[in-house]
């Protein structure tokens, strides 16, 4: 059976077409590749860490907004300004920030702070990214370097705490952190 | 009211006490877990905190009869705000008088006036239920939105002092003071 090979001209047509899927081809790539601030790229690696329980105990001042904050690792590998963005989600009803006792509820605050051992931040909106955090961690586990970076702040609002009726609270609070 | 020529009052003076009692529960387990290097990453925190039981009374004012006759029992009542933060908003009153082993009764120094405490958990009212001093008066309940009554209803409870003619008739013409101490607690 003959075999059927394509003309000298349609070869030249494929092989015009087929370098100009090249170049497209090689522009995405180059484009893929090149650095961006607001796009994080598939080498790009974040970790949260160091993260401990926030206990209020027994809120006794009813006049005054009760506050904890604590210090974390948070690390990012994002070039070239190793950026970040995190989102927090309560488990109140979806994703609110609010503790649960029975069928009570007692809301809450959260302010981050891309800076270890601050007690004031910015603060979070539920399930909405705060973007174009600093991170500072050189090792994802802050073994070295500063032990921690970054701080997490929770607030109980007075209001809150004496519109609650009396009881023991308890809620988890997600944190999502990508590279930016 | 003139008895032998001298005046009779009678002053009676609120206190306003907070109470408070911690819920004997234990701290819940939590635990935090740490995220993972990756793509992104994904750490948790646990949150507890306890509201203790607490009540506060508020908008005491004193009360004073001022002159009175003897012939006529005299009353006088006011209205006040007590919150409680328990599930069902409930409250126990207890009052005491200053008058010897706490009993409700004014004086001069030397003479006492007895008169009667009564307590209604609405305001408004003229009449309620009687107190005995020392002796708790539970089943309360408020519909107080905040511990000062600064929204929602302005006061939640009546405050009802009265003083019997056979009283006024045994009292040696004076004037009479006196404190009425009420504690309230959550219930």
């Amino acid at each position: 059976m003959p075999r059927h090979f394509p003309s000298a001209a349609h070869g030249r047509r494929t092989g015009r077409g087929a370098a100009r899927r090249l170049i497209v081809g090689a522009l995405g790539a180059i484009c893929s590749i090149l650095p961006s601030a607001s796009h994080a790229s598939a080498a790009d690696k974040v970790r949260i860490s160091a993260l401990s329980d926030l206990s209020f105990g027994i809120i006794t001042n009813f006049a005054a907004d009760s506050v904890r904050s604590e210090s974390l690792c948070l690390y990012a590998k994002s070039p070239p300004l190793d950026q970040y963005r995190i989102t927090a989600s309560g488990s109140g009803p979806g994703g609110s920030f609010d503790l649960t006792s029975g069928s009570d509820n007692l809301p809450y605050e959260v302010q981050w702070s891309a800076s270890a051992g601050q007690s004031v931040g910015v603060p979070l909106m539920a399930n909405q990214p705060l973007t174009a955090q600093q991170a500072t961690a050189s090792v994802d586990d802050c073994s070295k370097g500063a032990a921690t970076t970054a701080s997490l702040v929770v607030v109980v609002r007075s209001a809150a705490v004496s519109a609650a009726s009396s009881g023991s609270y308890t809620g988890t609070l997600t944190l999502l952190v990508a590279p930016e | 009211m003139v008895i032998g020529g001298d005046t009779m009052h009678g002053f009676l003076k609120g206190n306003a006490l907070l109470a408070c009692c911690a819920l004997g529960v234990a701290s819940p387990s939590l635990a935090a877990t740490q995220g993972s290097a990756g793509a992104t990453s994904t750490g948790t925190v646990g949150i507890s905190a306890t509201v203790p039981g607490r009540v506060q009374i508020s908008g005491l004012s004193d009360i004073v009869f001022g002159t009175v006759d003897p012939a006529v029992a005299a009353a006088n009542s006011e209205n006040v705000c007590v919150w409680s933060n328990t599930s069902g908003k409930g409250y126990t009153v207890t009052a005491t008088g200053s008058g010897a082993s706490n009993a409700f009764a004014l004086s001069d120094g030397t003479n006492s006036l007895a008169y009667a405490v009564e307590w209604a958990g609405s305001s408004g009212q003229s009449a309620g239920t009687a107190l005995v001093s020392g002796t708790a008066l539970g089943g309360l309940s408020t519909t107080a939105a905040n511990p000062t009554c600064s929204s929602g209803p302005v006061a939640t409870a009546s405050l009802i002092v009265r003083m019997t003619a056979a009283n006024l008739q045994a009292a040696v013409a004076s004037s009479y003071t006196g404190t009425l101490t009420l504690v309230v607690a959550p219930q």
